[in-house]
């Protein structure tokens, strides 16, 4: 398929999935309602409820679906290895864990601001501890197991954060930071979190020409004029400040970095630069559909999204194991 | 927290166990002189009445200012977590605790043949005479008991009658979006106060998530919040969301005194009363003596 193509398919189907996520929501607004709603001011209650409730939920869902996608695609061709993903290599879940230990000991007072500065550090110390272990054993594997190893240990040391705080209401928030949500979250969330991802999806665009050549391996890469120091900061600096970002706002929310990049190579001419915006337009297509199918199986209650990203991924996630292991044999 | 959210019928099996405890229970004999509370909702009951020297310990809840009204008064009595080898150690004569979560602590203690005493916590203004009278029993204290319920029940009829026809709606909002719908201790207190509960006409029992959007689509006249304790959680952000700040005619806070309505006590009049002062302000009824 052409790129031009693609991405304007991708495109299109991003937008119309976020004009469903605005559309989806508890409140029974007809069609001419939301819409008066979000262009008219005013405080009429539809105003309200499209401004300051929907709008910020799609945008979160449209920019960490765009995150994630584009950090699984980007990681996937800097390793070399099809089974990495920011939520299984631990990179998200120690994001939550850098924000859960900042913001719920209140040492760093209660505000907001605090949650993307705990998770940026989480995440860049855990995309640094994975490059370590990638540049000493190059198998795919144990680069895995490895994220395994993390994610499960970041998972328990939040849920011990959260037990030990004192406010007995904080243990309720262990499912929050493990399944992911963008529930009830505002354009505050919107304005702390966009920001920083953006500058992270630069970061990743300006690494492009660099995963293109390392994909011919590392020596001729280097050959073709290819700092790899360079390189390396641009991916950490952009997957970190990406995921970390978006893991500050909703949570761990896993495998749309693995199965978006998977299902759109093939539409690709197969070049690592050239997956990276088709991958970062299906993560939110994706992101923004499970999101809305949250809200619409459990409309009061509401399921966590990352419930059904994880149900929609295991199962890939477990093929692709499989495949790989047939290939290694 | 405990106490508040669940869901109970009407309050037979508690009339019917306060004409046990009063037909055989340790009222006729001597009253006991070592009492353990364990569940932070008897431990009100039991603080307010118990004789000087009579209670022992009380459960940690009862220091918590959110949950607990009398959480000063609690730093006088001894805390337990309301573990069966705690009660071993300190052989009271007396156990009482709630039917909330500590069944098996329950069952444990009374196979080790202690006197345990269980108050199923139907939480609903209606029913906490009867349940300070029963803790009055149990204790030895009836008069005391006596002129605290009917005390209470009067000032209750007494607000229940200055009621009117114009009922402004509140809903009570609490962390993490969730609302305290019908069946609820708060409901019962929204509700003699003169306001309408709008989580219960809604449909919601008990506890129960409440989306912000329907909160804005609703426009209730009062959000009551529970001012965030302590640490800090994303849940305490929820009532504060900005959609809900940007509703024009919309009061909210937190406008019952902290931890007044968590247990069914008497120091649930407070909250009545704020209530009753804040409904009074916002839509006042016309003349004393108006038509219901």
């Amino acid at each position: 398929m052409r790129p031009l193509a693609l991405n304007g398919a991708l495109g299109v189907l991003a937008l119309s999935l976020f004009v469903l996520s605005l559309l989806v929501g508890p409140a029974d607004l007809r069609l001419g309602e939301s819409v008066s709603g979000l262009l008219a001011g005013g405080s009429e209650a539809a105003g309200i409820i499209m401004r300051e409730i929907r709008l910020p939920r799609a945008l979160l869902g449209l920019a960490i679906g765009f995150s994630l996608g584009l950090a699984g695609a980007v990681l996937q061709g800097f390793l070399r290895n099809p089974l990495a993903e920011p939520g299984i290599i631990g990179v998200s879940a120690t994001a939550a864990l850098g924000a859960v230990a900042i913001f719920y000991s209140g040492l760093a007072g209660t505000s907001l601001y605090t949650l993307p500065a705990g998770a940026l550090a989480g995440a860049f110390a855990a995309v640094l501890i994975l490059l370590a272990i990638a540049s000493r054993q190059g198998s795919t594997l144990t680069l895995i197991l490895a994220g395994v190893a993390l994610s499960s240990l970041s998972g328990a040391l939040t849920s011990l954060v959260l037990n030990l705080s004192p406010n007995p209401f904080a243990a309720y928030e262990i499912i929050f930071w493990l399944l992911g949500s963008l529930k009830d979250r505002s354009m505050e969330h919107v304005a702390l979190a966009v920001p920083l991802m953006a500058l992270g999806w630069l970061l990743i665009a300006l690494s492009g020409r660099a995963i293109d050549a390392l994909s011919l391996g590392e020596d001729a890469a280097q050959s073709l004029g290819i700092h790899m120091g360079r390189t390396r900061f641009l991916i950490v600096a952009g997957v970190a400040l990406s995921v970390g970002a978006a893991t500050a706002v909703a949570g761990t929310i896993g495998f749309i970095g693995l199965v978006v990049p998977h299902l759109l190579r093939p539409l690709t001419d197969r070049l690592p630069s050239s997956l990276l915006l088709p991958a970062g337009l299906g993560g939110a297509a994706l992101l923004l559909a499970a999101d809305s199918a949250a809200r619409l199986i459990l409309p009061a209650g509401e399921l966590n999204v990352g419930v059904l990203t994880a149900l929609i991924g295991a199962p890939f996630f477990l093929w692709l194991v499989m495949r790989a292991r047939r290939e290694m044999l | 927290m405990s106490g508040t959210g669940r869901r109970h019928g009407r309050s037979w099996p508690g009339l019917i166990l306060l004409a046990g405890a009063l037909l055989c229970g340790p009222a006729s004999a001597s009253p006991p002189a070592r009492v353990m509370s364990l569940n932070v909702c008897t431990d009100q009951l039991a603080m307010t009445l118990a004789a000087p020297g009579q209670l022992v310990s009380v459960s940690f809840l009862a220091r918590e200012p959110g949950l607990s009204m009398l959480h000063e008064e609690a730093k006088n009595y001894g805390a337990n977590r309301g573990l069966a080898e705690e009660v071993f150690l300190q052989k009271p004569d007396l156990v009482v605790t709630g039917t909330y979560s500590l069944h098996n602590t329950t069952a444990l203690l009374r196979r080790l043949s202690f006197a345990v005493e269980e108050f199923s916590f139907v939480q609903t203004l209606d029913t906490i005479p009867d349940e300070v009278r029963r803790m009055g029993a149990l204790l030895g204290q009836e008069d005391k008991a006596r002129a605290i319920a009917d005390g209470f029940a009067k000032e209750l009829a007494d607000i229940e009658r200055r009621q009117c026809d114009r009922r402004p709606t509140a809903v009570a909002y609490e962390q993490n979006g969730v609302a305290l719908g019908s069946e609820t201790l708060a409901d019962s207190v929204i509700t003699a106060a003169g306001f309408d509960n709008l989580a219960a006409d809604l449909g919601v029992v008990g506890m129960s998530p409440f989306p912000v959007e329907q909160i804005v689509a609703r426009r209730p006249d009062v959000i009551i919040t529970r001012d965030p304790a302590g640490a800090p959680t994303l849940g305490a952000e929820i009532p504060r969301h900005p959609a809900i700040s940007a509703l024009p005619d919309t009061r909210v806070g937190a406008f019952v005194p902290e931890g007044s309505w968590s247990c069914g006590a008497p120091a649930v009049m407070e909250a009545v009363r704020a209530l009753v002062r804040l409904r009074e302000e916002i839509a006042p009824c016309p003349e004393p003596g108006a038509p219901r």
